[in-house]
């Protein structure tokens, strides 16, 4: 018995090769792969994140030092760190696209609910993720975004005061904010991604195959056709990820100063609509302090886009349409916020 | 017999003890110091009279309303000053009597002192000030030679000898308002002090009788002492800083060197070991002052030692063969030492430029900057071999600090090819993953319709 032979047989690979060759894509459009590149890029943050962790130390008095240490003085920590941090930015990026290609699609519609709710949760924890990665550096920028991020959290409806506080481990940023932030960057918040992604992964090869007839267009088999093209576009990923970690920088800057002002910074990329909203937000609306409205606004939008699938059943093109004049309302949001 | 109730007893006892302590009890007044015993002043009993803050106290009661301001405001300048205290009070300088209403009070059998003359004053306030018995009274920590001091020192000769204008102690500290030194409000007060000097030793009308000079405050002002001084560095000297307060004496040449030695301390023992000071003691030159100058000592360089324009070196030694080599050899050696240094930092600072953090590079810096420091000492031996020894120090450190840079971008450059190597190859990977993609496409197009 060959070595292959011997193994297939311990894993009971007829079966799982059955099961893939019943399954058929349709053959164009690079939507299809959206979710594997979001699943290798989290991959490469758990396995950058762990060398990060084997150098970083998370005290307020020496954490921006040791990320300096990491970058200046560690063996290949100039590399793992840029790749963290530009990784962490394509993870947030491909996570938006493959949702809104989803609901573009109309493809969280039944039976894909499962797929549907561990998706949003999993851009839930992928924010928190952003959020907390760029605390810890420690950095005068790492204490700005600490502070306005938390400030936002106030205006949360309901549970915004508690929010507020336990970002920040206290009423104010302090090295206590810093403890949270790494105990949740690497423990908490990775621990309930896996259990999510696991979910996510578990519900989409459970569920029915879609039927070769339904699909309009030419197909190709899941496998092996599938994956070779899913490694085509993560190894393309790798490349870019590469190129911008090793030719374009991303400095650590300044330690953390609570001396410097923070006016006039701006958030990361995906919180520029929020902070557009909260700086555009007249003092009172209908009778609730400005931001606390519309950012309690926007958390009541995000729990109907939790509930989509079971709201919109059927999957109207009217969705798809509102997908779109969101998707356009956040850029036009962005670029209020940067201009 | 029936004894005595032990109650009974101590109560006697207590009796007994109390009529022994209270006429002793009475006779002592805390706050009075005891009557002097033969004290050059005589002035100490007067100090338990009433002073202008007592009601009873007819100096201020009558002085505080006389229409002459020359009388009237001594008494209420007195009441911000250091000395307002019952046991001083007018009296403590000017005698008389403070309990007669009458102009009895400035009587000559009290001892009145309506102007303390020139002369008097430094008598009048040592008679206190000289006292440590009465000072450890008023405040422990307050010195008591200065009388002494005084009269050792040019100021108080003069006076001695008469000439009233010489400064006597109120003409630095001031009169009735006078404030301890360490009010910012004294004219004796170190931010004060170079101000109060040159009130006097920069007028050319009232120096020109003594033969001296007049601009040691301008040069002070320009030197690297009083530009630190007015930068804030407290440890920069003002012109008591040198020459003493109450024993003010012009340091003389072979003593200059203690003068400065009091702060240049490492300085001063490397020039005495050196051939200056013997030669400089034989020839009566003033020790440091010969080649740092005095008040407009300027920021010592390294350009000083040599035989360039700027070297003092040259003001004595111009066609000295030997000491001219001495000048040039050492000159040579802080050149190179100065040159090796700024190479180890320059290389720190481009790593750093380039995001690199070399371990124990900042200690190795460290390093050279403590021989630095060193070598502006041993200069003062004027021995190229004690230089040397330096110099190689800095030298050592120096190259340890270059290697270290130098394996740092070594490895940053290794791991930089190590990068274009994983991105080469993830490349080929990406081609040859797009190449059997390619493949199964054209295999299933030959196998289905």
């Amino acid at each position: 018995m060959s070595a292959t032979g011997w193994l297939a047989d311990r894993i009971g690979w007829t079966g799982i090769e059955a099961s893939l060759n019943k399954r058929v894509v349709p053959r164009h459009g690079f939507i299809f792969y959206l979710g594997g590149i979001t699943l290798f890029l989290l991959l490469v943050q758990v396995a950058s994140g762990i060398l990060l962790t084997l150098y970083y130390q998370p005290d307020a008095a020496v954490a921006h030092a040791s990320v300096e240490r990491i970058v200046g003085e560690v063996a290949y920590g100039d590399l793992v760190h840029a790749v963290h941090v530009w990784a962490a930015d394509m993870f947030v990026a491909s996570l938006l696209l493959h949702m809104f290609t989803v609901v573009v699609r109309r493809s969280f519609r039944s039976p894909h609910e499962l797929s549907w709710v561990s998706g949003i949760l999993l851009l839930v924890l992928g924010v928190g993720q952003a959020f907390t990665g760029a605390v810890l550096p420690w950095s005068e920028r790492a204490y700005t975004d600490a502070r306005v991020g938390s400030e936002f959290a106030r205006f949360v409806p309901f549970i915004g005061g508690w929010l507020h506080r336990f970002m920040r481990g206290g009423e104010d940023v302090t090295s206590s904010t810093l403890a949270h932030a790494f105990g949740f960057h690497v423990a908490v918040l990775p621990a309930a991604a896996t259990m999510v992604v696991a979910t996510h992964l578990f519900v989409l090869m459970r569920r029915p195959p879609r039927k070769a007839e339904t699909i309009t267009g030419p197909t190709i088999p899941l496998f092996p056709d599938f994956f070779i093209r899913l490694a085509v576009a993560m190894t393309g990923v790798m490349v870019v990820l590469l190129s911008l970690a090793i030719f374009v920088e991303r400095p650590v800057g300044p330690p953390a100063n609570p001396g410097v002002s923070s006016a006039g910074a701006l958030p990361p990329w995906y919180f520029l609509p929020v902070h557009a909203i909260v700086r555009a937000a007249p003092k009172e609306l209908l009778g609730f302090e400005g931001p606390s409205f519309l950012i309690g606004a926007a958390c009541l939008l995000g729990l109907l886009l939790l509930a989509l699938p079971f709201i919109d059943r059927r999957g109207s093109r009217l969705t798809a349409w509102l997908a779109w004049v969101v998707l356009l309302a956040l850029i036009f949001l962005s670029f209020r916020a940067i201009t | 017999m029936r004894s005595p109730s032990p109650l009974l007893l101590a109560l006697f006892a207590g009796l007994l003890v109390l009529l022994g302590v209270l006429p002793s009890a009475l006779a002592v007044q805390p706050d009075v110091p005891p009557a002097p015993a033969a004290s050059s002043s005589g002035g100490l009993a007067s100090r338990a009279l009433p002073s202008p803050t007592d009601a009873t106290n007819t100096c201020a009661s009558c002085h505080g309303t006389l229409t002459d301001n020359k009388l009237r405001t001594p008494t209420k300048e007195y009441l911000h000053s250091v000395h307002r205290d019952e046991r001083i009070g007018c009296v403590g300088c000017h005698k008389g009597d403070p309990r007669d209403p009458t102009v009895g009070a400035h009587s000559p059998s009290t001892g009145f002192i309506p102007h303390p003359t020139h002369a008097e004053v430094p008598q009048i306030c040592g008679g206190c000030h000289s006292d440590a018995a009465y000072i450890r009274r008023i405040n422990s920590r307050l010195p008591v030679g200065q009388l002494a001091l005084y009269s050792l020192s040019l100021h108080g000769k003069l006076t001695s000898a008469g000439d009233t204008a010489a400064p006597d102690c109120s003409t630095c500290h001031g009169k009735h308002d006078l404030q301890p030194p360490a009010s910012p409000l004294s004219p004796v007060n170190r931010a004060n002090v170079a101000k109060l000097c040159s009130g006097c030793h920069a007028s050319k009308d009232r120096m020109s009788k003594y033969d001296i000079r007049t601009d040691q405050f301008d040069k002070w002002t320009k030197s690297v002492h009083g530009q630190a001084f007015a930068a804030g560095n407290p440890n920069a000297p003002t012109c008591t800083g040198c020459h003493g307060a109450h024993a003010s004496t012009p340091p003389d040449a072979s003593s200059v060197a203690r003068a400065c030695g009091r702060c240049h301390e490492q300085e001063m023992q490397l020039f005495e070991q050196s051939p200056h000071s013997q030669g400089f003691r034989k020839r009566g030159l003033a020790q440091c002052v010969a080649c740092h100058s005095n008040h407009d000592v300027a920021r010592a360089s390294a350009n000083m030692v040599g035989i360039g324009p700027d070297a003092t070196c040259m003001k004595c030694h111009n066609h000295d063969d030997k000491p001219k080599q001495v000048a040039s050899d050492i000159s040579d050696l802080l050149r190179s030492s100065r040159e090796r240094a700024a190479e180890a930092r320059d290389a720190v600072a481009r790593a750093t430029a380039a995001g690199l953090r070399v371990a124990g590079a900042a200690y190795s810096l460290d390093q050279v900057a403590t021989a630095e420091q060193k070598i502006r000492a041993i200069v003062h031996t004027l021995d190229p071999a004690r230089v040397q020894s330096m110099v190689d120090d800095i030298d050592k450190s120096v190259t340890e600090t270059l290697t270290l840079v130098a394996n740092a971008e070594k490895a940053r450059k290794e791991e930089r090819r190590g990068y274009y190597t994983a991105l080469a190859l993830a490349g080929l990977l990406l081609i040859t993953l797009a190449l059997k993609t390619l493949q199964l496409d054209r295999r299933h197009r030959q196998a289905g319709p």
